[in-house]
């Protein structure tokens, strides 16, 4: 799927949080010693979408190329949260930080092709892969 | 990519708001349609002289109370509609795409711009302050006030049927005026939307009215002794022919803004990979109805190379772009919005290609529409190369996607080109010359111009400038001048004895 405009772009990355969201709170179901954290980030996930449609609504005016912002192929950063009965806390973590690469590049990507053109979106696509730098150190502890 | 919910439901009929009441219209009743699916999705009444006037009159009748109250108190109920406008920034944005058939991210950025002029009207307090000099004479002191002078008449367009009203309304009632807005009849949810919001803010009633209708509302706002002024946007043959005299011949203040044929000049230095985006937004974005489009691409300079590589670049662009209902959130252009506009817009290409201009991309037919819609109102963008100055397609607004591309050898002939126009609107040009640039900025008459800018429009806290054929007038709208527009200087004079 080629995504193009902005609106179809941050929809599609509204996706990518929300389902990595619903994928944190299986795992928290499943390692009740690792709840809290993985409740947070799909806490933290939800306030990104958050943040992101802030920062999409703020900067839109009709003088900018918001249906020409971006060039990106959704299935290069699609996903899947499948996890097999009975995995263990390292083979989830180890899928979770496959999902974060895929959302991370996802942002990396979008922030490039959309620098000169929506100001704070790309800034905040920026925000959100420093945010999740300490996510990522927290899995990589779990694997 | 999934089509967003329609937020209109039903076929509800827009009302009048007038003194503070939801009123349903006495006139003939039209359809509302939807140009991208070609359903009617609502219906409006065309209003009677009986009903404008009554909704003057009660203007006139709120305005006595209304400029007494404060100007912080005033600006309250600005705040609180700012505040709405933000909560419901989703659903007067479908609107916007439902009735007009825009792209939902080119509705965003239409409410975000109309916002924009509600926040920078909340600075009315320091916005609307006088001047004073003390000791002109000795033991004499001089200041000025700015008083508000009573209703204005606010006409809106078709194609930014919730922003554009913004221009005007927010400063008017900011400053102590009352208002009547006219929006267009071909869309007049977006504004009944923005009324609503007005009403649970608290306006008193009679401060903001809203009557829709088409030329007998315009006669009866021209016409009404109590209208103090008018501030319209539309095409420029309503705004000499009717608008300005009839301001003139009832002693009404006027802003008038009319249409363009913006030409966008092509330096062979341009950066080519980001000036592109800019062209697809300003030729095609608004299925090119808008006043700030770019109609004639102006390529300077003799280098084949350059000319044949830019104009592929932006014919591959423009082809593959996604075509169909602006809630569909991939698609990048919109219908035109009816089908009688869409048969003007085919009329204007085939008199560009008789006078000699050639196809390089034929977007009379749509092509593939995303979702299936009937073509009713659909045009692909279209690319005519060849065309020269005194064309039609380049003198005359098309309003419509559509781009001819011109060729001369230097900066002069390319500016003497935009001077030429019978329009001053939003001419721009495309390079990384500083020098280029500022002969450009300088030289051309142009009320707003565009440098790497191909849409140029001002923010809230700048005018919407533009010159002749496209603006009669002094003051503009928004920002500052929107401030001096809508109030009278006084100037006094104390000396205690």
């Amino acid at each position: 799927m080629n995504l193009r405009t902005a609106s179809e772009t941050l929809s599609f990355i509204r996706e990518l949080e929300e389902k990595a969201a619903a994928f944190y709170e299986e795992l928290a179901k499943r390692f009740p010693e690792n709840e809290t954290d993985f409740l947070a980030f799909a806490k933290e996930n939800r306030k990104f979408n958050k943040q992101i449609q802030m920062a999409y609504q703020s900067v839109i005016t009709d003088a900018i190329e918001g249906c020409y912002a971006f060039n990106m192929e959704g299935d290069d950063y699609a996903f899947d949260t499948d996890l097999p009965e009975g995995a263990s806390l390292a083979e989830a973590a180890a899928k979770a930080l496959a999902i974060e690469e895929k959302i991370l590049n996802c942002y990396n990507v979008g922030a490039e092709q959309s620098s000169s053109l929506l100001a704070d979106v790309p800034r905040n696509f920026r925000i959100v892969v420093k945010k999740r730098n300490k996510r990522l150190e927290k899995l990589k502890s779990l694997t | 990519m999934a089509v967003l919910e329609e937020p209109i439901k039903g076929v509800p009929t827009a009302m009048n708001y007038i003194d503070g009441e939801w009123v349903e219209s006495k006139g003939e009743v039209i359809d509302v349609v939807n140009p991208a699916t070609c359903e009617t999705i609502g219906k409006v009444g065309i209003s009677t002289k009986e009903e404008i006037d009554s909704a003057v009159q009660a203007a006139q009748e709120a305005y006595y109370d209304w400029r007494r109250t404060p100007a912080v108190t005033r600006c309250r109920y600005l705040y609180r509609l700012r505040e709405l406008l933000e909560e419901n920034f989703e659903e007067v944005s479908r609107v916007q795409t439902q009735e007009h058939g825009k792209c939902i991210d080119e509705s965003r950025g239409e409410t975000r711009r109309g916002i924009e002029n509600v926040e920078v009207a909340c600075g009315i307090p320091t916005l609307m302050m006088g001047d004073s000099s003390e000791d002109i004479a000795s033991g004499i002191d001089e200041y000025l006030i700015r008083q508000p002078l009573g209703p204005f008449g606010i006409i809106g367009p078709f194609n930014f049927p919730f922003m554009i009203p913004l221009w005007s309304a927010p400063y008017a009632v900011a400053t102590g005026n009352t208002v009547i807005i006219k929006p267009s009849s071909e869309v007049p949810f977006s504004q009944t939307k923005i009324t609503e919001l007005a009403e649970e803010a608290g306006f008193p009633p009679g401060v903001w009215n809203m009557v829709h209708g088409g030329r007998t509302v315009v006669s009866g706002m021209l016409e009404h002794p109590d209208i103090q002024g008018i501030t319209f946007v539309g095409s420029t043959p309503v705004m000499k022919d009717v608008i300005y005299p009839g301001c003139g011949n009832t002693g009404k203040r006027c802003i008038a803004q009319g249409g363009a044929a913006n030409i966008l000049v092509i330096m062979p230095d341009c950066n080519v990979d980001a000036t592109i985006p800019g062209l697809m937004t300003s030729f095609f974005g608004n299925a090119g109805q808008r006043c700030l489009a770019g109609q004639t691409l102006v390529m300077v300079g003799e280098d084949d190379a350059f000319y044949n590589d830019f104009v592929e670049k932006v014919t591959d662009r423009a082809e593959n772009m996604r075509i169909g209902y602006g809630l569909d959130e991939s698609v990048q252009m919109g219908p035109v919005r009816d089908a009688k506009k869409k048969e003007s817009i085919l009329n204007y290409i085939e008199s560009g290609l008789k006078e000699g201009a050639t196809l390089r991309l034929d977007g009379r037919k749509a092509g593939e529409i995303v979702g299936g819609y009937p073509d009713t109102c659909y045009l692909g963008p279209t690319i005519m190369e060849n065309v020269e100055r005194e064309m039609r397609v380049v003198r005359e607004e098309i309003f419509g996607p559509t781009m001819g591309i011109m060729r001369v050898k230097t900066l002069e002939d390319a500016i003497e080109v935009c001077n030429e126009s019978p329009y001053h609107n939003g001419h721009a040009i495309f390079t990384s010359n500083g020098k280029y640039a500022r002969q450009f900025q300088y030289d051309v008459i142009s009320g707003n111009v565009g440098i790497n800018i191909g849409i140029v429009a001002p923010m809230a806290f700048f005018p919407f400038s533009g010159m002749a054929g496209s603006f009669l007038g002094v003051l503009h709208t928004q920002g500052k001048e929107a401030v001096r527009f809508f109030t009278e200087s006084k100037v006094c004079i104390h000396r205690w004895l």
